[in-house]
């Protein structure tokens, strides 16, 4: 039957098109129902918020552990010899090259009520840094900035029925940058707004 | 960037191209006021608002589209003839430029502001308005021509235009037939019309009806010389060219009938389109035979001759001088239009590359010389240690030196090549002062001769952006007070028009470039006084300061807020900033005025930023760079040697000045230490100089300065970073910054 598949396609193209028009998406259509149907699954689809667990990268700052969202991180680096910049602002450490970019690194401890007085870790008659120290890099809205930290311990994983983001004497206040507490079986994470605590 | 973003880029640097053609263009239209304008300048004006016409429609931006259709309209009446060039049709014209550079500007931060759009409104209208009649009941000179009417069926209307005007002009008209053989006749018409544009004008090229051989073309040239047959002839020497004169037929009161014969002039040749033999779009095939071309007669240019005395159009503004002469003393030509040939090649050999690309490599740059530095570092330990080597170990230092040599030359001419690339021509910011020339000038009503010069000078792409805005301020406030009106001028036994000069030049690593005005000068005195009654300086001060310094005082901040700033020859409008803005190119400006001669100012700048020459100084055991293109001399002292004046420390210099000192470790709150020589480093930018204190000196070096960034911004005194290999990170002096606060610290205490 050679004329048969010629038959059939002349039969079914027309046919076909149409069929699959319906299927296109036209610009001027209405998918207003469309819309809700996403709308009420997604709604059903994640009813257990905890399920989903965000990594924290943890650090210590004066004994204390402390815990920032890891997405935020942009790299660790060991502590380079740091240029002190003068007359700049208290809780400015110092500055380093860091692949062709000026990379300015902070204290935070002051901040944090931690320490007075930042300390001196720039300059000639400053002591080698601790072998553990780090310098987290994140990026923020006015470039790049590096946080002193003691030292890196993990990266946790916390479930948000981990956090108790509503501490009384603990999280508020204005320009706070703790944002509440992580909890892991026994041990405690304050949670920082790292944006904040360099603002 | 995204997709969209990326897109915009693309569109606002393309048309940014287009419209600096289309500036440079029009200046040279200026330029040539007073004359017929040269039509293939008028054809490339026209050419440019098409394509940015197009450009901009194919991006969307209305705003830009609708002015270049409305500006292209209007060229294109000038181009046929339809409309006079007058000084209020170029006035609109130049206009119509500040407000492409206005939207595209506004299109760059996406955005179209009402009160730009109201602009485009009104001078759409405008540029409609112009001319929108003109009387066309004379006879049609081109009906005087001997030219059979197929041949003057496939002109296109500008082809007809041009040759009109050629007719009514008496230019002697002549068909040149040239056959080439068919496998190089592009090279062969081209040579051909590089031959003949000096010579005239090549109003069209048609293929021609009579085949040179079986493998030849053959087109007729219709051309219009400036010169003298003999003439014509010897220079077509050597090519296959033949040259017929066109007759053209005494302009009589009646008619000749040769309107019944002619069909009207059609745009396109019609039926003869279906011939393949097409050379570009503008150009028909005729069909004509040439027999009846060939009718040398050689009284047609005498009768040509007698005719146009009566026809020459004198346009009205040659009774007049136009208020703004821009004047180029640049070696080469003004610049031309685009080439009459159309291709779709492009027409340079330029790519245009982001200059954070160049920057990113210019870094790379950097680090590679750092690590040079580590190798040559490397070969130096491997020499001294040649006594206690093996013979391999030391012939192998020896390789290495040998290495690193010529790593250190191809990594030289790496950089240089690089910081070449950077480079553009301070021209592109001296045709847009021309513009703003224009447009003060007849805001102020005063009579200016501009006159620039040095335009090819080249400077790295950031400095000449950087530099605008200073020349604007500097060129502005020299025609808001500097330039008298045309009455006092005459007045005062000088001539009517005043002359701006803005001149480059350049002197070794330094550009230098000054602006001058023969106007009425800055008055000294008035300016001290003005100093005086703000409190900028005291009356000792004031007492000690030479013409030179009092002359300086108006970069001072607070003196540009002074209120009648005008009664006192004018100078001060935010001079300061200016000044600031010249300091941050690690820059000097400098003034000099006579009273009743004019005032010019002097700025001298480094040709590039990219890379600078340091010195470097230790300081309380750190280590700063200070740029050397701002270090004058170095003094080495004893503690015994530097005085106190009024508490403030200053050194005498070899008996001749004395010089204020500031000590580095102190103002930077660095534990001094009690050495018991100290090194002066004499810094100076314009007048102003200061002795900065340091405790040792460490040498020189190339150094890529990085900017603090963002966050560091606010730190006094601190212009960057650098790196100098060994992981060390060293911070680079803001020179300007310190002589300024050291400035404001002897203000304070005085």
């Amino acid at each position: 039957m050679p004329s048969a598949p010629g038959l059939l396609s002349l039969l079914t193209v027309p046919a076909l098109s149409v069929l699959l028009d319906t299927f296109f998406y036209r610009p001027d259509e209405d998918i207003g129902f469309l819309e809700e149907l996403v709308a009420g699954t997604d709604a059903t689809s994640s009813p257990l918020p905890e399920e989903s667990p965000e990594e924290y990268l943890a650090f210590r700052l004066e004994g204390e552990f402390y815990a920032v969202p890891i997405h935020g991180v942009r790299e660790i680096v060991k502590v380079p010899p740091l240029t002190e910049v003068p007359r700049a602002a208290p809780n400015l450490l110092g500055v380093v090259y860091l692949r062709g970019e000026v990379l300015p690194v902070y204290d935070i401890k002051v901040k944090l009520r931690l320490t007075d007085k930042a300390s001196l870790v720039a300059g000639p008659d400053a002591p080698e840094p601790p072998r553990s120290a780090r310098i987290i890099v994140v990026q923020t809205a006015d470039g790049l900035a590096g946080i002193w930290v003691d030292s890196v311990s993990e990266v946790v994983r916390l479930r948000p029925s981990m956090l108790e983001l509503d501490v009384p004497g603990v999280v508020g206040g204005e320009r706070d940058c703790v944002v509440g507490l992580g909890r892991r079986n026994k041990q405690l994470f304050i949670l920082l707004d790292i944006w904040q605590a360099l603002a | 960037m995204n997709q969209a973003g990326k897109a915009l880029a693309e569109f606002v640097a393309e048309s940014t191209e287009i419209v600096d053609v289309l500036g440079k263009e029009l200046l040279v239209l200026d330029q040539q006021r007073g004359q017929e304008p040269d039509p293939d300048l008028l054809n490339g004006i026209f050419r440019s608002a098409h394509s940015l016409k197009g450009l901009a429609a194919l991006f969307g931006q209305e705003g830009i589209a609708t002015l270049a259709h409305h500006a292209e309209d209007l060229l294109d009446r000038l181009r046929l003839g339809k409309l006079s060039l007058d000084d209020g049709v170029l006035d609109m014209l130049i206009e119509s430029l500040d407000v492409f550079q206005g939207m595209l500007a506004q299109a760059a931060r996406e955005e179209f502001s009402p009160s730009m759009a109201m602009r485009l409104k009104e001078l759409v209208a405008r540029l409609d308005g112009v001319g929108s009649a003109e009387a066309a009941g004379e006879e049609d000179p081109l009906d005087r021509l001997d030219l059979e009417p197929q041949v003057r069926a496939v002109f296109t209307e500008y082809e007809e235009h041009r040759l009109r005007e050629n007719v009514r002009r008496g230019v002697a008209l002549w068909r040149i037939r040239a056959p080439f053989d068919l496998s190089d006749f592009d090279t062969g018409l081209t040579e051909l019309n590089v031959r003949l544009k000096p010579l005239g004008e090549v109003v069209s090229t048609l293929p021609s009806s009579e085949p040179g051989g079986a493998t030849g073309i053959a087109f007729d040239l219709i051309f219009g010389a400036k010169v003298s047959a003999e003439e014509l002839e010897a220079k077509l020497q050597g090519t296959p060219a033949q040259i017929f004169a066109l007759k053209v037929r005494p302009a009589t009161g009646a008619a000749e009938p040769m309107g019944s014969v002619a069909p009207p002039p059609a745009k396109k040749g019609g039926a003869r389109e279906e011939e393949a033999s097409r050379t570009r779009a503008s150009t028909a095939d005729g069909q004509e035979s040439g027999s009846r071309m060939e009718q040398a007669l050689e009284d047609s240019r005498a009768e040509g001759g007698s005719m146009s005395d009566s026809s020459v159009v004198s346009s009205p503004h040659t009774l007049s001088e136009p208020p703004v002469r821009t004047l180029m003393l640049s070696e080469d030509g003004p610049p031309r239009g685009p080439r009459t040939e159309e291709s779709l090649r492009s027409l340079t050999q330029t790519v245009r590359v982001d200059i954070g690309r160049l920057d990113a490599l210019m870094n790379t740059v950097g680090e590679l010389l750092l690590i040079k530095a580590n190798l040559q570092r490397m070969a130096e330990a491997a020499r001294q240690q040649q006594e206690v080597a093996t013979a391999a170990s030391r012939q192998y230092g020896q390789e290495l030196a040998r290495e690193t040599r010529q790593l250190e030359r191809k990594l030289d001419a790496l950089q240089q090549g690089l910081l070449e690339a950077r480079m553009v021509p301070v021209g592109q910011v001296f045709d847009k002062l021309a513009r703003l020339v224009r447009r003060i000038a007849r805001e102020e009503g005063k009579e200016i001769d501009f006159i620039i010069s040095g335009g090819e000078v080249e400077l790295d792409k950031l400095i000449v952006e950087e530099l605008s805005d200073p020349l604007m301020h500097i060129i502005r406030n020299a025609i808001d007070h500097g330039v008298e009106s045309p009455e006092t001028r005459l007045a005062n036994g000088k001539s009517r028009r005043a002359r701006v000069s803005l001149r480059a030049e350049q002197k070794g690593n330094h550009v230098f470039i000054e602006v001058s005005d023969d106007g009425a000068g800055i008055d000294e005195l008035l300016v001290r006084e003005m100093a005086l009654k703000r409190g900028l300086i005291t009356e000792v001060q004031a007492r000690e300061m030479n013409r030179r310094e009092l002359l300086n005082l108006i970069f001072l901040p607070g003196f540009s807020t002074a209120r009648k700033v005008s009664t006192l020859s004018g100078r001060g409008v935010g001079l300061d900033v200016v000044k600031n803005n010249i300091g941050n190119l690690s820059g000097i400006i400098d003034v000099w005025s006579e009273r009743g001669q004019g005032t010019s100012f002097h700025l001298t700048l480094p040709v590039t930023l990219a890379i600078i020459r340091a010195l470097l100084v230790g300081v309380s055991g750190r280590t700063y760079a200070v740029p050397l293109n701002s270090v004058l001399e170095i003094l080495s002292v004893t503690p015994g040697d530097i005085r106190t004046v009024e508490r403030r420390e200053v050194l005498d210099v070899r008996g001749e000045h004395t010089l204020p000192l500031v000590r580095m470790a102190r103002l930077f709150g660095h534990p001094e230490r009690n050495s018991g020589r100290h090194f002066v480093v004499v810094a100076g930018l314009a007048q102003e100089r200061l002795g900065i204190v340091v405790d040792e000196l460490q040498g020189q070096q190339d150094i890529v300065v990085n900017s603090l960034g963002g966050r560091l911004q606010g730190v006094r005194g601190i212009s960057g970073a650098t790196d100098l290999g060994n992981r060390r990170t060293v911070l680079v002096l803001d020179v300007g910054a310190l002589l300024e606060e050291a400035g404001s610290l002897d203000r304070r205490r005085a």
